[in-house]
């Protein structure tokens, strides 16, 4: 394909998008995305284990918000609670809401809300392997994206895979579209999973750990092609993942999630200077320093809370060193705004 | 492709080789002999035995019998069985009985296994999940000659559905004991089925399928059953084999005039002329579609591509 064809594309979807921006504003909608106190639980024999417990964000065009948290955080949960395909049951949203450009997706029923997968909002995963198809050729996967949501025929939808896997950078990608998802390598695999979730250009996409099960020199790639994409397309991105290392060269702002609750959101450079929650300077002192050499790495003691039973108090306060007697009784703190757009939720942000 | 089919093609040989031996060994170590009862009450005359050995080559060493019998085998002739007539005779008239037969079963075992098997897999925990549970035990408990005499009781008499025997065999006949003879496998390929799709409905690329935004429907029916037929399929194409093999006990319940009947008949009469000559088709049938089963798999799964 020509560079001509995808500039002419690119400059269609611009358009398309400014047109529906004006729309959103003249509706006097404030955010692409926005996430109004969230709760999610998964009802399991053993007892409802609140996964996620009034989370709050928003997320703008060209932005690129990351979510950081431990495994179990509910950082995935929170994902694809967004993205309406939690495994229910268990996993139940229990309350909140969901706008996109102003529409609460969680009214929507799954049919309707299915026609946003991909056109508005769309999400890549960790393992690039089990997360596409086996059976199918990759081409064909990508290709159902235009064959399903915009009924093109099978050589024409064809013809577009071929577009999208030149446009993450797929070496020969007329030669390999009817090649299958074992045949490549994690990074391509990954690259093709980013094909598919922008195949239809996207408002909003949400990766999953993306570059977690990549090495490190296949990682600074990935997220390089993710930030190029963004340039070009302008869509809001949410990065969720543990590695701080990751968020600190991409994102613009960071929510870092404990125990299913956001304990701190900031912008990113405030944030890495000069952390507001305990966890958060837990988090940053636990990151390996070329200039700390020789000395012993700080972990966070302890383990997050099991969230059948979860600690009275805030959540994290029985892995806190500040921790005094009001942390431990009665509702978890809530967020506050410590300094001027940075939040925190704890009695004592900002004073550690 | 073509190479890994002339390469199974040839490994056939041996196995062919290898179950015929073993089965005129077996013939020859039975007790008795072929002449026992061949002459009503009384014990045959001595010129008669004597004839009679001499005629199926009884006379000499077992693996000189078991080599006349390949040498003839080579050149097509398949040898006469104790009755004089031809074996190819005789099984160009069963086979094609008990092929019906055996289609008709493996029909009912992909289409009834594998609907209910989805059904139950959708609906987990559901009733209809637990009424293929409880049937497929049922199935799974019962022997099959007293399923088989139940269904000739309700269906045969009582209600008259279908007929009782299949004596001639005919596609209409042999509904009944095809349906007898799946049974059991039937019941295997629903659990199966069940299992298999529960398993991949959970799998990654179906929660990938979902935010692609596929309608439900397309996501089970293409994504996730795609892949969960794929143990299915070699489970009904090696159950051929068991359902061939299965035929006999079916075969004398509903008085079909198949291959089952003269295996009985074969063995009974120590027949290993008729006995191995009918077990190397039943040997070549079952080889055939495992070969089949491969290639499909090879098609199903394209990590297991044969190219």
């Amino acid at each position: 394909m020509t560079q001509d064809v995808a500039a002419k594309h690119q400059a269609g979807v611009a358009a398309r998008k400014a047109e529906m921006r004006a729309a959103q504003l003249a509706a006097g909608v404030e955010h692409l995305l926005e996430v109004k106190d969230l709760h999610v639980e998964f009802r399991m024999q053993d007892g409802v284990a609140k996964a996620i417990n009034g989370v709050s964000f928003h997320l703008d065009e060209r932005e690129t918000l990351a979510i950081l948290g431990e495994s179990g955080s509910g950082k995935s949960v929170t994902a694809q609670a967004i993205m309406g395909i939690l495994d229910t049951p268990p996993g139940y949203v229990t309350g909140g809401e969901v706008l996109f450009q102003g529409t609460d997706m969680l009214k929507m029923t799954y049919r309707e809300r299915a026609k946003y997968r991909g056109p508005k909002i769309s999400m890549i995963f960790q393992d690039a392997l089990s997360s596409l198809n086996p059976v199918f050729p990759v081409g064909w996967q990508i290709a159902e994206m235009f064959r399903k949501h915009r009924g093109m025929n099978r050589s024409d939808a064809y013809a577009e895979a071929v577009r999208l896997m030149e446009r993450v950078k797929i070496p020969a990608a007329k030669e390999r579209v009817k090649a299958f998802p074992h045949q490549f390598s994690g990074g391509m695999r990954q690259r093709i999973m980013i094909a598919m979730a922008i195949s239809l250009d996207p408002w909003v996409l949400i990766a999953d750990e993306p570059t977690t099960a990549l090495d490190v020199t296949v990682q600074a790639q990935i997220m390089d092609l993710l930030k190029e994409l963004q340039e070009e397309s302008g869509m809001g991105l949410i990065l969720i993942t543990h590695d701080l290392g990751v968020v600190a060269s991409v994102a613009d702002r960071i929510a870092v999630m404990y125990a299913g609750r956001l304990v701190e959101t900031s912008a990113i450079g405030p944030l890495y200077a000069h952390p507001l929650h305990p966890y958060t300077k837990g988090l940053l002192e636990s990151v390996p320093r070329l200039d700390q050499k020789g000395q012993e790495l700080l972990a966070i003691g302890g383990l997050p809370p099991n969230l059948l039973r979860m600690p009275e108090g805030c959540p994290f306060n029985p892995r806190c060193r500040y921790a005094f007697d009001e942390c431990r009784t009665g509702a978890p703190p809530p967020l506050r705004e410590v300094e001027p757009g940075r939040f925190a939720a704890c009695y004592v942000a900002g004073e550690v | 492709m073509g190479k890994f089919i002339v390469r199974r093609l040839l490994q056939m040989i041996p196995v062919i080789l290898g179950t015929t031996f073993l089965i005129f060994m077996m013939v020859y170590a039975l007790p008795g002999d072929p002449t026992d009862g061949r002459c009503g009450q009384r014990p045959c005359p001595p010129q008669y035995v004597e004839a009679f050995r001499r005629e199926y080559n009884l006379d000499k060493p077992v693996i000189v019998q078991y080599l006349l019998y390949l040498a003839k085998l080579l050149t097509g002739d398949f040898g006469t069985a104790y009755n004089g007539k031809t074996v190819l005779h005789e099984l160009s008239i069963r086979y094609p009985v008990t092929i019906k037969l055996a289609l008709i079963a493996i029909a009912i075992e992909a289409v009834i296994g594998i609907a209910a098997g989805i059904l139950a897999a959708i609906r987990k925990g559901k009733f209809i999940d637990n009424l293929v549970t409880v049937s497929t035990l049922l199935l799974i408990s019962f022997p099959v000659f007293v399923i088989g005499g139940l269904c000739q009781l309700v269906f045969g008499l009582q209600l008259g559905w279908f007929p009782v025997t299949a004596t001639e065999g005919t596609w209409e006949q042999l509904v009944l004991p095809g349906i007898v003879l799946a049974s059991l496998s039937v019941a295997y390929t629903a659990r199966l089925t069940r299992t298999s799709l529960v398993e991949n409905l959970r799998a990654d690329y179906v929660r990938t399928a979902r935010a692609k935004g596929l309608t439900v429907p397309r996501t089970i029916a293409v994504h996730a059953l795609r892949n969960s037929l794929i143990p299915v399929v070699t489970y009904i194409g090696a159950s051929f084999g068991a359902l061939m093999g299965g035929a006999i006990v079916t075969e004398r319940i509903f008085n079909i005039n198949g291959i089952g009947g003269y295996i009985y008949k074969s063995i009974h009469d120590r027949d290993g002329t008729a006995l191995v000559g009918t077990v190397l088709c039943l040997v070549v049938v079952y080889l055939v579609v495992n070969l089949l089963v491969d290639i499909l798999y090879g098609v199903l799964d394209p990590r297991m591509s044969h190219d």
